[in-house]
C-alpha cells in the first residue's frame, strides 16, 4: 500500500477506534481493552518470532515482570501507579537484554527451551513467594486514575498500543527491520553482509520485553489484581495463537489476531470454556496449511496489484 | 525420611529416563522436539484407566493397548503435522505446543478435571532392606521402568533397527546413500517417540493419578533430562533423569517443597551455559 | 604487501586435520585460483579466512591487519565479501531487499533513497534489474548465483571470494561469468580469490592459481605451471 493511502487509512481506523466505546456497553468495552492488551503482547511476540526467529516462550513472564514490578512497588510501597509502570518496563527491558544475551549461542530449539524454564521458574517464584506477591490469591493494586472509569481506561490502552505500534512500525521500517528480517531469514548470510546478528537478536529481546512489560503494568492496573495467570503459559498460548493465525511475519497480522481471538473467545464464553480448545484448533489448522495466517491467505488470494517498474507476474518465469 | 525421598527419586528417575528416551530418540533422528509429550503420556495412563476400569479388561492388556494406540497416534500425528515441516525446526516446535495445548484441553472436555487412576497393579507394602516400608506399586513402577529401559538399551545396541537408528542420527544423509527410507524411519521413530512416553505413562499413573495436565511437567522434565544427558547418549537419559529425580525429591525434602521443579529448569540454563553438549553428547567442534 | 596474507593456518575439526599449514597470498588488484580435488579444504580455508569460523592456528593478514578469528561480519565490514557454495539468498525478501541488507550494513548513515538505488544499480550489474520486487525464494540457481553476487558487491569489498560459481552454468553462461569477475578486476580494480572445479574457465582469468591437496598447499604457480605440474595431474587422478 502506498505510504499516503497507509497513513490516511490508519488515520481513519484511529478515528473509528476512539469513536467505537462510545456507544458500547461496560462489557463490551472491557473486550477492547483486553484486545488491546493483547495486541500489544502480539505485536512485540511478533518483532521476535516473526522478525527475528526467536521463538520465546517466556514473552508472558515479561508482562508478569512488568505486572509483579508495579503491583508491588505501588501496593506495598505507596508508589504511584504510572511510575510503577515505567519501573516495570524498564525492568523487563533489563531481564529480557539479560535472557537474549543468554541466548546468544544458542539454536533455535535450545532457545525456546531456555526461555520455557526462565517463564516456568518465574511462575513458581511468583507463586511461591506468598509474602511479596500474594501468591495464587492475587495482588491488588491501585487503578491508574482517582476514580475507576472503563472509558479512561479504554483510551489510555488505546493510547499505549498506538504508541507502541508506531514504535514498531518505525523499526520495522528502517534498516534494523532490514537487519532484523535478515537474520530471520538466514543468520550465516547475514553475518558474511556485515550485519551485527548478535546486536540485532538482543536488541529484539530488549525492546519486545520491554513493550511486554509495559503492556502487562497497565493490563495488571487495570485489572485491578494481579495474578499468576499473567505470567502463564496460558497467556503465552495465547500470543502465540494470536500471531500465528493473525500472520506472523507481518505487522498488522497480530493486530488483526488480537481483535478478531479475543472477541471470539468472548462469543464462545456463552456455551462454555471451550475458547482456548477452539484457538488452538484453529491455530492448528492455520499453524499447518497457512502458515502465514489469514493475513498470508489474504495476500495470496488478493488481485495482483502494479507494482512500479516491474513485469506483472505473480512469480516470474524460469 | 532420607530413604524415601531416595526411593521416591529413583522411581522417578527412572520414568524421566524413559520419558527422556522417547524425546531424544525424535531429536536425534528427526531434530524436532515434541512439545506434546506429556500428552501423550497421560493419554497412555487415560487409556489405560479406560480400559481397565471403566471397561473391565486385565490390567495388564489395558497397559498394552494403551501403548499400542498412542504408538498408533504419533504415527499419525507424525504424518499429518510433523512431516510437511521437515527442515524447520521453528515450526514442529511450534505446531507441537498448539497440539499440546489442544489435547490437554480435549481432555479436560472428554474426561474431566477430576483425577482418574487406573488400577494398582500389586497392593500393600515391602520392607526394603529392613530398614523402611515402601509402597509395591512403586517397587513394581521401578523394576517395570527399568526393564523397558533395558529392553530399548538393547533394541538400540544389540539389533539391526537400532543399528539403523544409530546410523542415522549421526549422519543423516551417509543412512540415505546407504539405502535408509528415512521417511518411513522418521514415522516409525516418532511412533516409537510416543510409545515410550506411553510406556511411562501406564508405569507410574497407577501412582500418580491422571489430570489433563498432568503431562506438562513431565514434559518439561524430559526435555530438561535430554539436555542436562546430552542430545544422542541414551545412558545421558539414563543418568539425567536419575540425577533429577533425585535432586527433586531430595530438594523437596531438605530445601522446600514448592520449589520442586525450579531445580530442574535452573540445571537446563546452567547446562546450557556452561556445557551445552551436556554430560555424555557430543562436544561441538 | 598483498592485500591477502594466509601464513600457516591450520584447522582441525575433533580428530580430521582439513587444513595443515597453509600458506598462500593474493596481490591486490589480481585473480587469484584456488583449485584442488574434492575436500581438498578450500571451502575450510575461505570459512577460516572469512570469519565463519577460528582456525586453530595460524595467522590471517588483511590488507595489513590482522583478522585472525575475527566474526564473519567485522570482516566483511573491513572490506572482505563471499559468496557460497550453495546459494544462501534471504529467500522470503526481495532481490531488492537483498542488496539493500548489504547496502545498509556498508552505509547505516545514508538515507533510504541513496541505499534503494545503490541496490539497484547492483542488480542492474547483474542483469537482475527487473526482477527486483519478487522474492528470492522465486528465483533459480543461476538468478541465485547472480543475486548473490550482487550482494557481496554491495559491501564495497576490496576482496571478493567467490565459492564454485559457475557449477550448473552451460558454456555460455560460463564465457559470461567469467568476462563479468574479470570486468570486476579491470573496471573497479577488485581482488578475487576465487574456488572453481571449472578448470578451464578458471585458467583464463587468473594471473596465479593455489593448489590444495587434503589440506596443504601443493603448489602455487601460474596456470600454465599448474596444469603441467605431474604432481596436480596426480593429486586429481590419484583418488
Amino acid at each position: 500500500m502506498a505510504g499516503k493511502k497507509q497513513a490516511l487509512l490508519s488515520a481513519l481506523i484511529l478515528a473509528g477506534m476512539c469513536v467505537l466505546p462510545l456507544g458500547l456497553g461496560i462489557y463490551p468495552q472491557h473486550v477492547l481493552i483486553v484486545s488491546l492488551f493483547y495486541v500489544m503482547m502480539a505485536s512485540s511476540w511478533n518483532l521476535l518470532a516473526g522478525y527475528t526467529g526467536q521463538v520465546s516462550f517466556g514473552h508472558a513472564a515479561m508482562a508478569g515482570i512488568g505486572a509483579y514490578a508495579s503491583g508491588i512497588l505501588t501496593a506495598k510501597a505507596g508508589i504511584n501507579p504510572w511510575i510503577g509502570i515505567g519501573i516495570g518496563t524498564i525492568l523487563a527491558a533489563l531481564v529480557g537484554l539479560g535472557l537474549g544475551a543468554l541466548c546468544l549461542k544458542m539454536g533455535g530449539i535450545y532457545l525456546s527451551l531456555t526461555t520455557l524454564a526462565f517463564s516456568q521458574i518465574l511462575h513458581i517464584i511468583i507463586v511461591n513467594e506468598y509474602d511479596l506477591t500474594r501468591g495464587t490469591m492475587g495482588l491488588q493494586v491501585p487503578a491508574l486514575m482517582a476514580e475507576y472509569d472503563k472509558l479512561s481506561y479504554y483510551y489510555i490502552m488505546l493510547a499505549a498500543a498506538v504508541l507502541i505500534l508506531a514504535i514498531l512500525h518505525r523499526m520495522i521500517h528502517s534498516n534494523l527491520g532490514l537487519n532484523f528480517r535478515a537474520v530471520q531469514n538466514d543468520e550465516l548470510a547475514a553475518k558474511s553482509v556485515g550485519v551485527k546478528v548478535l546486536y540485532v537478536r538482543v536488541l529484539a529481546f530488549t525492546v519486545a520485553s520491554a513493550v511486554a512489560g509495559f503492556a502487562g503494568g497497565l493490563y495488571g492496573h487495570y485489572l485491578l489484581l494481579i495474578t499468576p495467570e499473567i505470567p502463564s503459559l496460558d497467556l503465552q498460548f495465547y500470543v502465540l495463537a494470536m500471531t500465528v493465525i493473525g500472520g506472523m511475519g507481518s505487522f498488522i497480522g497480530p493486530i488483526i489476531g488480537a481483535f478478531a481471538l479475543n472477541i471470539l473467545a468472548e462469543k464462545i464464553r456463552d456455551y462454555g470454556e471451550y475458547h482456548v480448545l477452539v484457538f488452538g484448533l484453529i491455530a492448528l489448522v492455520v499453524a499447518r496449511f497457512a502458515p502465514n495466517g489469514l493475513l498470508g491467505l489474504w495476500k495470496r488470494f488478493k488481485p495482483i496489484k502494479p507494482i512500479q517498474g516491474v513485469k506483472q507476474k505473480a512469480v516470474p518465469s524460469p | 525420611m532420607l530413604a524415601i525421598s531416595i526411593m521416591n527419586g529413583l522411581v522417578i528417575g527412572v520414568i524421566y529416563a524413559l520419558a527422556a528416551l522417547g524425546v531424544s530418540l525424535v531429536v536425534g533422528i528427526m531434530n524436532v522436539v515434541n512439545f506434546a509429550h506429556g500428552e501423550l503420556y497421560i493419554l497412555a495412563g487415560y487409556f489405560s484407566y479406560l480400559f481397565a476400569s471403566a471397561l473391565g479388561v486385565n490390567f495388564l492388556a489395558a497397559m498394552l493397548i494403551a501403548i499400542a494406540l498412542v504408538f498408533l497416534l504419533g504415527i499419525l500425528i507424525e504424518y499429518t503435522l510433523i512431516r510437511p515441516t521437515y527442515g524447520n525446526d521453528m515450526y514442529s516446535l511450534i505446531l507441537t505446543f498448539i497440539l499440546s495445548i489442544v489435547l490437554q484441553n480435549a481432555y479436560l472436555l472428554i474426561f474431566g478435571p477430576y483425577p482418574n487412576k487406573p488400577p494398582l497393579w500389586v497392593k500393600g507394602a515391602t520392607d526394603v532392606f529392613g530398614l523402611f516400608l515402601y509402597g509395591n506399586q512403586r517397587l513394581a513402577a521401578l523394576l517395570a521402568g527399568a526393564a523397558v529401559i533395558a529392553i530399548v538399551f538393547f533394541v538400540v545396541k544389540k539389533t539391526w533397527f537400532g543399528r539403523i537408528i544409530r546410523a542415522t542420527s549421526q549422519d543423516r544423509e551417509m543412512a540415505e546413500l546407504n539405502g535408509v527410507d528415512t521417511t518411513r524411519l522418521n514415522m516409525l521413530s516418532f511412533g516409537l517417540g510416543c510409545a515410550l512416553a506411553a510406556a511411562a505413562g501406564v508405569i507410574l499413573t497407577p501412582v500418580f493419578p491422571v489430570t489433563p495436565t498432568a503431562g506438562v511437567p513431565v514434559a518439561l522434565t524430559a526435555f530438561v533430562v535430554v539436555v542436562l544427558g546430552g542430545m544422542g547418549s541414551m545412558w545421558g537419559c539414563v543418568v539425567g533423569g536419575l540425577m533429577l529425580g533425585l535432586v527433586e525429591n531430595l530438594g523437596a525434602a531438605f530445601i522446600s517443597t514448592g520449589y520442586k521443579n525450579v531445580f530442574g529448569f535452573i540445571i537446563l540454563i546452567l547446562v546450557l551455559l556452561i556445557r551445552p553438549a551436556g554430560l555424555f553428547g557430543r562436544a561441538k567442534a | 604487501m598483498a592485500l591477502l596474507e594466509g601464513r600457516k593456518i591450520s584447522k582441525s575439526f575433533g580428530g580430521v586435520q582439513a587444513l595443515s599449514q597453509v600458506d598462500f597470498s593474493v596481490e591486490a588488484g589480481t585473480i587469484v585460483a584456488l583449485i584442488g580435488p574434492n575436500g581438498a579444504g578450500k571451502t575450510t580455508l575461505f570459512n577460516a579466512v572469512a570469519g565463519a569460523f577460528k582456525p586453530s592456528s595460524g595467522q590471517v593478514v588483511f590488507d595489513g591487519r590482522d583478522i585472525t578469528g575475527l566474526p564473519a561480519n567485522a570482516v566483511c565490514r573491513l572490506g572482505m565479501a563471499r559468496t557460497f557454495q550453495v546459494t544462501r539468498p534471504f529467500a522470503a525478501m526481495t532481490c531488492l531487499e537483498n542488496i539493500m541488507v548489504a547496502a545498509v550494513n556498508r552505509y547505516p548513515q545514508k538515507p533510504r533513497s541513496f541505499i534503494e538505488s545503490f541496490a539497484r544499480e547492483k542488480l542492474n550489474r547483474v542483469g537482475l534489474a527487473d526482477m527486483e520486487g519478487f522474492e528470492a525464494r522465486h528465483l533459480n540457481v543461476i538468478q541465485k548465483k547472480r543475486l548473490e553476487m550482487a550482494r557481496a558487491l554491495a559491501t564495497d569489498p576490496k576482496l571478493l571470494m567467490l565459492d564454485e560459481v559457475l557449477g550448473g552454468l552451460n558454456t555460455q553462461e560460463i564465457q559470461q561469468a567469467v568476462a563479468f569477475i574479470r570486468s570486476l578486476r579491470d573496471q573497479l580494480g577488485l581482488s578475487v580469490l576465487w574456488i572453481e572445479h571449472v578448470m578451464g574457465a578458471v585458467m583464463q582469468a587468473a594471473e596465479r592459481v593455489i593448489v590444495l591437496d587434503q589440506g596443504r598447499v601443493l603448489m602455487t604457480g601460474t596456470p600454465h605451471e599448474v596444469v603441467n605440474d605431474p604432481r596436480v595431474i596426480q593429486a586429481y587422478l590419484g583418488d
